[in-house]
């Protein structure tokens, strides 16, 4: 969806205008900008945090205050229409525009040129077999997990080598709290008030933001299998990470059978009667990912092998969820099974090159993962 | 100190009905249809009692069973699904609210049914009423009917939660704006 807001255009516009998308810092000769303003302390990072949280705004981190010469900046380095509506975001549903996106962005601290990354997350959220709306109410600690395909990766700094789920120092931490900064101001997701979130977890401050080492991995990229070839991101609704860790194996049914029997714990969401289906994804490091097609080349045969040895005994359930998943119709020749089919199983290569983990990102259920092109 | 102007972050949506919509009125002869999900069987429970003393007042009772899978094809086959079941109700009991997700689509399948006209009544356990109520607003109807029952309910054995459906049928009643002394007569 991208419409034009009513409410962007001011009644000065009568006459035919030129095209202000560059109109810079210095202002326009129509007033694009809608928002209301309020009068703060901008030169005390402190004092205008402070405020920040009492206007509900912020997210308890220092923030950047969005003046309009910063807001303009941003856009001037954008080819985009401040009052350009991108998507409605669950559970408010009003209008998410350009210009509430840079808002959020400045005050995040996201680099100007993040804006078509940023952009492009918030349309794939937006849609909604991504399920959004139950994604913010919950009361599972879920995020939108972003993974970055593309050259992207590179010119924004987005991690995808050593410490790339937390720890790398890049831009992809601000780009990943200004999505959030957006759900919380545009789509109206307020802990306790909106979202019932009962213990959250840290990715909903920064997000879950990283890279596909596309160079090392063994798989074509992840948006590429999803049809979007070149700078993409792919959003996922993960309860968080989970570490799998395995100083054993050596050849990669091995290290397939330790890492699905690890994500298969009764209480993942996936096994849960509240969701009907769900996907799983698990990010191997470069190390393993190369023994691991080594010895199973293709990657239908590593999901398939993941989904079975994901999948629990029935019999290991407490009687009370076996028989609430067999009236479901969820029990199959005895066993019940993580992510719905083993295309629903994601694999995907990143992390550094001392090996010895992958990282499994559980599923809230019926988020269905969304690929877009940035 | 220097003080400027900064650009408000937040979206608002204006448009809110603050009305609860039309009032259940006398059950006799009406259809009463009760949303359940796969997931509460206290909810089960609450509504077997509550449809038997509908029947008893005269009214036609039909069940929706709920599905959490909202998205792809099973979401599309969910949505056709409800709307049919709105489409031959006269009056709609939506629940349960009693987690974060499940009070979500049960306030929006609720809003769903208030916005043709049906008399509308969602239902939340206490602790997830602030969340239906808040949901309620932003989804443009702030005036929806809750009716709330108590926390924790899923975990209490079934003589105890039908100890909770009689207490509560008084109570659900009024929030349906349903003709009580219809259904006192009737049941006497």
């Amino acid at each position: 969806m991208s419409t034009r807001a009513e409410e962007g255009v001011s009644a000065t516009q009568t006459a035919p205008v030129p095209d202000l998308r560059d109109c810079g810092p210095d202002g326009c000769a129509i007033d694009w900008l809608s928002s209301k303003r309020h009068s703060a302390e901008i030169d005390d990072m402190n004092a205008f945090t402070r405020f920040s949280l009492e206007q509900g705004w912020g997210d308890g981190l220092p923030v950047i205050p969005p003046t309009e010469a910063r807001v303009r900046e941003f856009l001037a380095a954008n080819s985009r229409h401040p009052d350009e509506v991108i998507c409605a975001l669950p559970p408010l549903n009003a209008h998410c525009t350009v210009e509430k996106i840079v808002i959020n962005a400045v005050m995040a601290g996201a680099p100007a040129e993040s804006l078509p990354l940023i952009i492009a997350s918030l349309e794939a959220m937006a849609n909604p077999d991504f399920e959004l709306f139950g994604l913010n109410a919950t009361t599972a600690p879920v995020v939108p997990l972003t993974l970055v395909n593309g050259p992207i990766r590179n010119k924004l700094d987005i991690p995808y080598r050593h410490g790339c789920l937390g720890g790398a120092p890049t831009p992809a931490l601000a780009i990943g709290r200004a999505i959030r900064l957006i759900i919380k101001n545009v789509g109206g997701q307020e802990i306790n008030v909106t979202s019932q979130s009962t213990f959250g977890t840290p990715g909903r401050v920064a997000g879950i933001l990283f890279g596909e080492w596309e160079e090392r991995s063994p798989w074509a990229p992840f948006a590429e299998r999803r049809g979007v070839k070149g700078d993409a991101v792919s959003v996922y609704g993960t309860m968080g990470t989970m570490n799998i860790l395995d100083t054993t194996s050596q050849s990669g049914p091995d290290f397939l059978e330790m890492i699905g029997k690890s994500l298969g714990y009764p209480a993942a969401n996936g096994f849960s009667p509240a969701m009907p289906y769900a996907e799983i994804m698990v990010a191997v490091n470069p190390v393993w990912a190369e023994i691991i097609h080594r010895d199973v080349p293709g990657l239908e045969d590593v999901q398939e092998m993941i989904w079975n040895f994901s999948s629990l005994d029935a019999d290991y359930l407490t009687s009370k969820h076996r028989d609430q998943l067999e009236n479901l119709g969820r029990v199959i020749d005895g066993r019940v099974y993580l992510a719905t089919q083993p295309k629903d199983v994601f694999v995907v290569c990143c992390g550094g090159t001392g090996g010895l983990h992958a990282t499994g990102f559980h599923t809230f259920g019926s988020c269905l993962t969304q690929t877009r092109a940035i | 100190m220097a003080i400027g102007k900064v650009l408000d972050p937040m979206a608002a949506r204006a448009d809110d009905i603050t009305s609860p919509g039309p009032d259940a009125g006398s059950l006799a002869g009406r259809i009463v249809g009760f949303r359940l999900d796969e997931i509460w069987r206290a909810w089960d429970w609450v509504a077997e009692y509550w449809a038997g003393e509908f029947r008893n007042a005269g009214a036609t009772v039909k069940f929706w069973r709920s599905s959490q899978g909202r998205t792809g094809p099973e979401g599309e086959r969910v949505a056709r699904s409800l709307d049919e079941f709105l489409t031959g109700i006269d009056v709609a009991v939506v629940g349960l609210g009693n987690c974060g997700s499940c009070t979500g689509w049960t306030i929006r399948d609720a809003l769903a049914a208030a916005e043709r006209g049906l008399p509308t009544v969602a239902v939340c356990t206490e602790v997830f009423e602030e969340l239906g109520r808040n949901l309620a607003q932003r989804g443009g109807r702030s005036g929806l009917r809750i009716h709330i029952l108590p926390y924790p309910l899923n975990e209490k054995l079934k003589v105890e939660v039908d100890q909770v459906a009689i207490e509560h049928l008084p109570g659900i009643l009024q929030t349906m704006g349903a003709d009580l002394a219809g259904l006192k007569q009737a049941a006497g």
